[in-house]
């Protein structure tokens, strides 16, 4: 017996291409779409059967999304048969795939996401490290800061889809997503000062300085790891950095280099390192947004105006 | 099987001739065969399939009874060698085989018996799934899920997959510090603690009831930081962990965390500079603590931390740091029922009355 997907590639087959009056050649039948018993040669006393197309055995040979467009980008995530109670996500525009606190479905989030277009970036940070100084200005030191940062990343592949709105594809695309991110941050630091301990002919000549603010500005580069809520991603931050050098009180300008791995974009963690004159800081540190870092640290705040710190 | 009708007729020499023939039967069988056969139940599920019978079907059940017929009509499913089958064979040694398979020829053409369900996998219909589940006591509805948690999991809750917690501390600490090392004294005081955590939590261990999921265990990245008598102001990141004992709301758990700490500022003067908040720099120490909390809002916690000592040579004496810590006790929970942040505040302020040896 011809088992029914056979017969159903043969009638593809034969059918494959039909030439048109107009001279064009279509494809007539590309995939089988019916069911499979109507692809099944039919009986010869079933002649009360209405063949749907003449001369091809009466065979209906139609993908089922021949109609509709289709493509193997970026589809949305397929159903799952379960779920938490609780979506970390509200409810979009179309899908339920927007971000939270964010508008118009991800095109501007206030919260780094994995469906976000464009996202504000705001947090603040601690970090520890190492502070260490040329060899002829002493030991390295503990390092260690707190901070906050600013800016924007944007996917440009996602924008960019976003308007090839020609032959219905722009709902398609809006709810796309793409791996890559890039964007501008600055950031400012407090971190601890620096000792310079250098040898002289009337001995050990020591300085120390009691802070070190810190200024960058760099250019981050993003790589999302899937497409989850909260999902992870990659960061990877190149600019400069103005910064006093060691105990001179000079500030100069070196170069900021960061790697960070990130949770959608409430927290991260990241090693980062401060090339200057002379003076090299590394740091690995964690930060979170803002929006969580804020009502903390108006506690702390108030809290040490309480206990007498400040 | 092959080998099983040879032995049952006692006709054939080897099985390679026996092959042979059955694939010269299989190749010459459309010419005789009727044009479409299509599967039909009949109501007499024993009855024998005609000419169609499978060759394996009547092999399995005869074996030992030679050309029985299958009482319970387990036969094969419709298949290639169905329809083949009942081509004349043209050697001479196949009317004998086809004869034993098939003791009852062809009653009528064109109609293939298909024998009926018997119990077993696969599992197809409603009644298979209802024997299975009553065999595995497993219910037919599934529970209902739990009604989901508030605040989009900025408290923590078991049917959160993610959560982003705001957590602060508040609780005593026993204080102390390295002193004078040649006579052995250490330096301890009472004081209290304020921590400000920042809480990623991420599904590390979930689990399924029906159709909702719960997480059992988290594991996340945190950071933030901590206060302590004269102004001394930490540093710290590192993980958190908690591990769910129930489902609900309120649900019991441990939370376990544990990171790096490193000291940021205190509130320091001497005869030259005036006392106030300055940056100190410190090695990179850790803190742990274990705590055991009531659904995502407070949990009372029992910890310790370890600040390193700087005490390398080359580095000057003015310049050292000696070891010290705390072990502290304390509520932790979520700042935005209020609690947890009224009780960190007011260890925060505490602070002031301790004194410092």
């Amino acid at each position: 017996m011809i088992s029914p997907l056979l017969a159903s590639l043969l009638l593809a087959a034969t059918q494959a291409h039909v030439a048109t009056p107009d001279g064009e050649d279509v494809a007539a039948a590309p995939l089988e779409a019916a069911p499979l018993d109507a692809a099944e040669p039919a009986p010869p006393d079933a002649g009360e059967a209405e063949p749907a197309s003449p001369g091809d055995g009466g065979v209906v040979a139609k993908a089922a999304d021949e109609d509709e467009e289709y493509g193997p980008f970026f589809e949305p995530d397929p159903p799952s048969d379960t779920s938490f109670a609780t979506q970390p996500r509200k409810k979009g525009e179309r899908d339920g795939k927007a971000p939270v606190l964010s508008v118009r479905n991800g095109a501007l989030c206030f919260v780094d996401g994995s469906h976000c277009k464009v996202s504000l970036l705001a947090d603040a940070t601690v970090a520890a490290g190492l502070r260490a100084p040329a060899s002829n200005k002493g030991p390295d030191m503990p390092y260690a800061h707190f901070g906050f940062r600013g800016g924007f990343v944007l996917r440009p592949l996602m924008l960019a889809r976003r308007t090839s709105s020609d032959e219905g594809r722009t709902r398609r695309f809006t709810d796309g997503w793409h791996p890559w991110g890039v964007g501008v941050v600055g950031s400012w630091t407090l971190g601890t000062g620096a000792v310079v301990v250098e040898a002289t002919d009337d001995g050990l000549d020591k300085a120390d300085t009691e802070r070190t603010p810190a200024v960058r500005v760099g250019l981050v580069n993003q790589l999302w790891l899937s497409q989850r809520p909260h999902a992870m991603h990659l960061d990877f931050t190149l600019g400069g950095v103005r910064s006093p050098v060691l105990t001179s009180g000079v500030p100069l300008i070196g170069t900021h280099a960061e790697v960070a791995f990130g949770w959608g974009g409430w927290g991260a963690v990241y090693a980062a390192g401060d090339f200057l004159d002379q003076d090299t800081r590394v740091s690995f540190g964690f930060r979170g947004h803002a929006i969580a870092a804020g009502p903390l640290v108006a506690l702390a705040i108030l809290g040490a105006a309480l206990g007498g710190a400040l | 099987m092959i080998v099983a009708i040879s032995s049952s007729l006692g006709s054939l020499s080897s099985l390679s001739s026996l092959s042979s023939l059955v694939m010269a039967a299989a190749l010459l069988a459309p010419e005789g065969a009727p044009p479409v056969q299509r599967p039909v139940t009949t109501p007499e599920a024993g009855t024998p399939a005609p000419d169609a019978t499978p060759t394996e079907a009547p092999a399995e059940e005869s074996s030992d009874a030679s050309g029985e017929v299958p009482g319970d009509g387990a036969a094969e499913p419709t298949s290639t060698e169905a329809t083949a089958e009942p081509a004349p064979a043209p050697a001479e040694v196949a009317p004998e085989a086809e004869a034993a398979a098939e003791p009852e020829p062809a009653a009528e053409e064109g109609v293939l018996h298909v024998a009926t369900e018997r119990p077993g996998p696969p599992y197809y219909t409603e009644e298979d799934l209802a024997e299975l589940r009553a065999r595995h006591e497993v219910a037919v509805e599934s529970p209902p899920p739990r009604e989901p948690a508030r605040w989009r999991c900025l408290i923590a809750d078991p049917t959160c997959r993610h959560s982003v917690e705001l957590q602060a501390l508040g609780g005593y600490a026993l204080r102390a510090r390295q002193g004078d090392v040649s006579q052995n004294i250490t330096d301890r005081w009472h004081s209290a603690r304020a921590q400000y955590d920042l809480w990623v939590s991420l599904p590390a261990l979930v689990e399924t009831e029906g159709k909702s999921r719960y997480t059992r265990m988290s594991l996340g990245p945190k950071g933030g930081v901590i206060f302590s008598d004269g102004g001394d102001l930490w540093g710290n990141l590192g993980i958190a962990a908690r591990y769910w004992l129930g489902r609900g709301r309120w649900a019991p758990n441990i939370e376990v965390t544990s990171a790096l700490s490193f000291k940021l500022g205190s509130r320091v003067g001497n005869d030259v500079q005036e006392e106030r908040f300055r940056m100190q720099r410190g090695p990179v120490g850790f803190q742990a603590d274990v705590g055991f909390g009531l659904g995502g809002f407070g949990a009372i916690v029992l910890g310790g931390q370890y600040d390193s000592p700087l005490a390398r040579e080359d580095v000057p004496e003015e310049y050292r740091v000696v070891s010290s810590g705390m072990f502290y006790v304390g509520f932790r929970g979520n700042i935005l029922w209020g609690g947890p942040a009224a009780a960190a505040v007011a260890a925060h302020a505490g602070t002031r009355g301790a004194q410092r040896p």
